[in-house]
């Protein structure tokens, strides 16, 4: 019988080009706000799970210096790494080790540096997440090239637009200018994307999401603590699922949507006790514009191929069926790899408890879905909260 | 992929690290006759002697049923276009490539999808569903390819 597990603290730093700051200064900013959320000092926690690809730092072991920088060091500490969706793995780790009883409190910390490195150097890393020696090392296939071909067979089967793409991004940098942490704080208008540069066609710039440094931390806590600590009405995680897909994605039956998401939903939608339609708010991996599509599809907030009439009915915006990414999104927030899960997790809670501000999403079942994906649905995790 | 236009981008110090290069010598024991039949214009994959199974990439191991005991058969040379895309990235390594160059995902007959550039066409008169002849060739900077050719 496993154990309740409550999110007790959450942190976020600013994501951008973090020129100014090493990885651990970064990861203090996160650390440093989930303590004080929490209320909390680092005596009180038993184990530090670090999420952090780590592939384009110089630091080969970043979880030691993240670690030592916050004042943790002498605390358990793993690190683990699940390509974008290393900090979902990060919190499924603490999760784990809280259910079974194993510890009481545990801290998940995602951080990544990118941008220290030239873009054609971090395109060959990025390129290799999937599978080098028979795909990268024959064709350079970058990660953009690898949701090109979703976006090329999505819109080839069910005539989805690269307008109805250019609207995710419209409406996740939207959302990214009312939030202080996002990295491209702007609106944009549908021509801008349009009309932007071709990266990987059919995907142009304004499709792909930046190149960003940036870290967040969220505290977890078993039940017994809550009690202890004395906290009314926590945040709760309701379910968490996983999955993954073929290495090659030559091996795939189709490109039209990743069945990653769709067996990490099943699972957690299942441990959780809920459906889709339950789902108030969600964060989705949208590291390019047509992966919030199949994110739609695949999470069952709409019909397979009808992803792309979602967005153009504005339903995925605050007000409308199903609100999606409402603080930019990895679109228009950033994606710094590691900190990515953690961090859909930190909008998640400040939602549950009604601290979106101008973000708010009007909430009655308050019930969350964070969905992060690492690679191209080579590894999937789906993550309900609930308060 | 890195949006330029950052507001107000103020570089500050850094210092540079010091310089570490990898290049892996890759083990291609198991898997010879592939890297040999792309020289020949051919693709050789394998597949379990055992169950059946048919694997592309070729592997020396069956997952299904756990031998490894495996025979190379050679790829059919036509297929039809499952998906594409048109790349204007420059990764570190494909420098000397001309961009856009178009990666493309082919079934075969043989019911294998195989991975490889389209060469000589605009991308924007491919279409998903295209039959192609499969070959392969050496680049000029001595990597071998498979090629897609309408």
């Amino acid at each position: 019988m496993s154990r309740k597990v409550a999110i007790i603290g959450v942190g976020n730093s600013k994501f951008g080009v973090r020129d100014d700051a090493l990885l651990q200064e970064i990861a203090f900013e996160a650390v440093k706000e989930a303590l004080e959320d929490a209320g909390i000092t680092q005596k009180e926690i038993e184990l530090s799970v670090v999420g952090s690809v780590g592939t384009r730092m110089y630091e080969a072991l970043p979880a030691v210096p993240v670690n030592e920088y916050a004042g943790f060091s002498g605390v358990g500490l793993i690190r683990v790494e699940a390509a974008c969706a290393s900090g979902s793995a990060a919190l499924f780790t603490a999760y784990n080790a809280i259910a079974s009883g194993y510890v009481d409190i545990a801290i998940a910390i995602g951080a990544e540096k990118m941008c220290e490195i030239d873009t054609s150097t971090s395109t060959a890393v990025g390129g290799r997440g999937g599978n080098y020696l028979w795909e990268f090392h024959m064709f350079g296939t970058s990660f953009a090239c690898y949701y090109a071909f979703y976006a090329t067979a999505h819109m080839n089967k069910f005539g989805t637009t690269e307008e109805q793409l250019a609207m995710v991004a419209v409406k996740n940098h939207k959302y990214a200018s009312m939030n202080p942490k996002a990295h491209l704080q702007r609106e944009i208008k549908l021509e801008d994307v349009l009309k932007s540069r071709i990266i990987c066609w059919p995907l142009k710039l304004y499709d792909c999401c930046p190149i960003s440094d940036g870290a967040a931390a969220a505290i977890l806590a078993s039940e017994d603590k809550v009690k202890e600590f004395k906290i009314e009405d926590p945040v709760w995680i309701a379910g968490i699922g996983y999955a993954s897909d073929t290495s090659n994605i030559v091996r795939r039956p189709d490109y039209v949507g990743l069945s990653a998401t769709v067996k990490a939903a099943n699972i957690a939608y299942k441990k959780a006790g809920i459906e889709p339609k339950d789902v108030e708010v969600a964060e989705v991996h949208d590291c390019f514009t047509i992966a919030e599509i199949m994110a739609y599809e695949d999470l069952g907030f709409c019909k397979k191929g009808e992803g792309g009439k979602l967005i153009e009915e504005g339903q995925t915006y605050i007000g409308g069926r199903m609100p999606v990414n409402v603080d930019g999104g990895l679109k228009a927030k950033g994606h710094p790899l590691g900190a990515t899960g953690v961090s859909m997790v930190y909008e998640l809670t400040r939602q549950l408890r009604n601290e979106g501000k101008n973000r708010q999403v009007p909430l009655k079942k308050y019930i969350a879905l964070a969905h992060n994906i690492g690679g191209t649905g080579h590894y999937g995790y789906v993550t309900i909260l609930r308060r | 992929m890195k949006i330029m236009s950052d507001a107000k981008k103020i570089e500050n110090p850094t210092i540079m690290s010091r310089k570490l290069l990898f290049l892996h010598k890759i083990p291609i024991l198991k898997t010879r006759k592939f890297w040999d039949g792309l020289k020949e214009g051919k693709i050789y994959t394998t597949r379990c002697r055992k169950c059946g199974q048919s694997y592309y990439p070729p592997q020396a191991d069956c997952f299904k049923c756990l031998a490894s005991d495996m025979e190379y058969f050679e790829i059919a040379n036509e297929g039809e276009i499952v998906t594409f895309v048109a790349s204007y990235l420059v990764p570190q390594g494909f420098e000397n490539y001309q961009i856009p160059y178009i990666i493309a995902i082919v079934k075969t007959s043989n019911e294998l999808k195989l991975m490889g550039f389209i060469e000589g066409i605009d991308y924007k008169n491919i279409k998903v569903g295209m039959k192609v002849k499969i070959t392969t060739k050496i680049q000029p900077d001595g990597f071998p390819a498979i090629v897609f050719i309408p």
